[in-house]
């Protein structure tokens, strides 16, 4: 038992990525984006295009470089298409994660004009990771989950686990095509 | 005769060139291999270049192997994802039954049931990801691009970062040292180290016989029951001799940690001894720590009167929308901390269009020089005060043309400061702590603490930090069983913080790899009253 276990833990090459559809409803709290501006969470989410939606948190050592890695890869591969797509990505650690710190971090990525970060608040940055049901107690128990959404009036993706870049380019087309 | 011992010596001469040029070999290899693991950087100063599934590139600091498996290469548990310690012993460890049988201290991702990495092994795993037992590792680890040289480097390094014995901690006692420098306040280096002796005491209250080594692995909390032993390291004469009394210090009494301490004007002689010792200096009591991006060994509950100057500058550009603000007037005394906060705000404010004009009064300035630095203001000016007590109770009339006060609640004794009765209505007061409504449940623990050992309260928030240091160490102690491993005692620590539910004077505390201040923020507040010590908020908690 000790050694499935011990597979489980550590041997596992790949991540099982799960994928379902759910109802999220978008807290309206106030968040503040990586070039210092103040903006509500749900107008952000419902400019028109479709979003992509992933928590992370800068000093994170081995998932959030890795989701992060994700939607840069993803943002490359739509290439022009990247524009009709808004990627945001929401601090879990929101008291050292200024919008300074968030710039320089998306500056890491590559990410470009599609792709920013939030902060905010303690509370606010809680209010939004129990809205999508990731919050986990505090932020080294993090998963990863990358979220998505057609337009404002369609439910959310949910994909549990590590996507690959591909993997979310699949869905996200899958996605945009049943809008 | 004369030739034999021509021919002996030479021959001796020769042995020990062959001996210590391969120990150089060996420590120039590691830390080649050390830059690697820590930075990302090879010896030629180009990045590391390594891989991950479908081709995501990773490069430079993103590859170093630190990001996961830690400064100590213990591995941690983020998620539900456990990183495995890579600290030589662990790898090469023979097969056992289970963890339990295993020889090596405890940490979370150890496994007992897996062959024995070999050199050829080893570098397989690190190039291609496969692990000792032919099986693919985890896709978090990186497929490194590594020349024979660069991997031999860093395999020689991890085997130079297994645990072994630690300077410090033996069989019957865990030895911490507290620093006191000589500018400390007299009053406060009282009260600090009598709760650190009576902590101390208290710990070793319950010590009652010497335990047996503690090897468990079955996830439990441990009480380790090695007492405690506290030596006072009480600095004397110049600053510049700092370091060298520190060092004296440290080789006469090997400690495994600095736990708490005092500093007054001047932190950083300590900060770099401990940096440079690689010795844990956990929670010192200072006005202005030093901020140093990648510094790890010393922590700090917040960044002090540097933090202050950042919730004043977050609040001046507030202020500015609604009055026209020109210039900022800082006032404080040539020596003291206050003029490391002047530059902190100056900085901060460095994009916002302000003039600033640094008052700088000399260290033995009288009442008659304070007044002069405080008083000759314009309309559009805005006062911010750098000063400690006797100088704020020393404070004549509020100067008649002038927008705005502010001042640093740390120096000036909080919502005790002596402020006179006509500053009291104006002055913005940095307050880079919980508010003391808010925050009287949990620091009532601490009181109560005190007063059941008949500890004097003579300097109650430094007093209790201190409790907070030695509770954070204590229960990071715990949770590290017997894997004494200074760097691991670090990084458990940043791991465990956010979990703490009595946090003293602080909302919260929280660290991360990376991060030195444990509370991020504060409030600007104001006096409530022309006498008492009611203040009220002027917003809401700001973390700058």
């Amino acid at each position: 038992m000790s050694a499935g276990f011990a597979a489980a833990q550590h041997v596992m090459p790949v991540q099982p990525v799960k994928s379902q559809t759910v109802r999220y409803v978008v807290p309206t709290v106030t968040l503040v984006r990586d070039d210092g501006k103040v903006v509500s969470l749900p107008q952000e989410m419902n400019d028109g295009r479709p979003v992509l939606l992933n928590f992370i948190f800068t000093s994170c050592g081995s998932t959030c470089p890795l989701m992060s890695q994700v939607f840069a890869q993803f943002q490359r591969k739509l290439g022009p298409d990247a524009r009709q797509v808004h990627l945001m990505s929401i601090s879990i650690d929101p008291e050292e994660d200024t919008p300074g710190r968030l710039a320089e971090y998306a500056r890491r990525f590559g990410a470009g004009p599609e792709w920013q970060h939030y902060t905010g608040t303690l509370d606010a940055s809680l209010a939004a990771q129990r809205a999508f049901d990731i919050y986990r107690g505090d932020k080294m128990s993090h998963v990863p989950v990358t979220l998505m959404r057609a337009a404002p009036d369609r439910p959310w993706r949910r994909i549990d686990g590590l996507v690959t870049p591909d993997d979310l380019l699949r869905e996200y087309r899958q996605l945009f095509a049943s809008k | 005769m004369t030739r034999t011992f021509i021919a002996s010596a030479l021959l001796a001469s020769t042995l020990f060139l062959t001996c210590s040029s391969s120990a150089l070999a060996v420590e120039s290899a590691a830390s080649l291999g050390q830059r690697i693991y820590r930075e990302g950087v090879l010896a030629s100063g180009q990045p590391v270049q390594a891989e991950r599934e479908q081709g995501m590139q990773i490069v430079g600091p993103a590859a170093a192997c630190v990001n996961c498996h830690r400064r100590s290469g213990l591995g941690m548990k983020e998620g539900r994802t456990s990183i495995p310690p890579v600290a030589g012993s662990y790898l090469f460890h023979p097969r056992a039954g289970t963890v339990d049988d295993l020889d090596l201290p405890f940490v979370e991702g150890m496994r007992a049931d897996r062959d024995p990495y070999t050199n050829e092994t080893l570098e397989r795993a690190i190039r291609e990801g496969i692990g000792a037992d032919g099986r693919r590792l985890s896709y978090l680890m990186p497929h490194y691009t590594l020349d024979d040289e660069q991997l031999t480097g860093l395999i020689t390094y991890l085997k130079g970062l297994s645990p072994g014995a630690v300077p410090g901690v033996s069989s019957s006692m865990l030895h911490f040292a507290t620093i006191i420098t000589p500018d400390a306040d007299p009053l406060e280096r009282q009260g600090v180290l009598d709760v650190l002796e009576k902590f101390f005491l208290d710990k070793n209250h319950y010590v009652r016989a010497e335990s047996p080594r503690l090897r468990s692995s079955r996830r439990m909390m441990f009480k380790v029951n090695r007492p405690w032993q506290l030596h006072v390291w009480e600095l004397t004469g110049a600053a510049g001799t700092w370091e060298a009394q520190l060092r004296a210090h440290l080789a006469a009494e090997p400690v495994f940690a600095v736990i708490s301490g005092v500093g007054g004007s001047n932190w950083a002689p300590v900060h770099r001894f401990c940096e440079a010792q690689s010795l844990p200096c956990l929670f010192p009591n200072v006005d202005a720590p030093v901020v140093a991006q990648n510094d790890f060994d010393n922590l700090y509950l917040s960044k002090g009167v540097l933090l202050e100057a950042q919730l004043i500058a977050h609040d001046l550009e507030e202020q500015r929308q609604k009055v026209p603000l020109q210039r900022v007037v800082q006032v404080f005394r040539s020596g003291d901390v206050g003029s490391e906060a002047a530059q902190g705000l100056s900085v901060a404010l460095a994009h916002d269009d302000f003039t600033i004009v640094n008052r700088t009064l000399r260290a033995n300035a009288g009442p008659r020089e304070l007044a002069a630095a405080v008083h000759d203001t314009r309309a559009t000016d805005v006062l911010v005060l750098w000063l400690r007590t006797a100088d704020v109770a020393a404070l004549g009339p509020v100067p008649a043309p002038l927008s705005m006060v502010f001042m640093s609640g740390r120096m000036a004794g909080l919502e005790r400061s002596p402020l006179p009765a006509a500053w009291r209505g104006t002055a913005r007061m940095a307050y880079p702590f919980d508010l003391p409504e808010q925050r009287r449940v949990r620091v009532d623990y601490p009181l109560g603490w005190f007063s059941i050992r008949r500890i004097p309260v003579v300097a109650q928030q430094a007093q209790t930090d201190t409790w907070l240091a030695c509770g954070i160490v204590s229960d990071a102690i715990n949770h590290m069983a017997d894997t004494f491993v200074r760097d691991y005692l670090v990084e458990r620590i940043e791991e465990m913080l956010e979990h703490r539910v009595i946090t003293g004077y602080y909302p919260r505390l929280a660290l991360a790899p990376g991060q030195r201040f444990a509370s991020k923020g504060g409030y600007i507040v104001r006096f409530a009253e022309p006498s008492g010590h009611k203040v009220i908020a002027l917003g809401d908690w700001i973390t700058p």
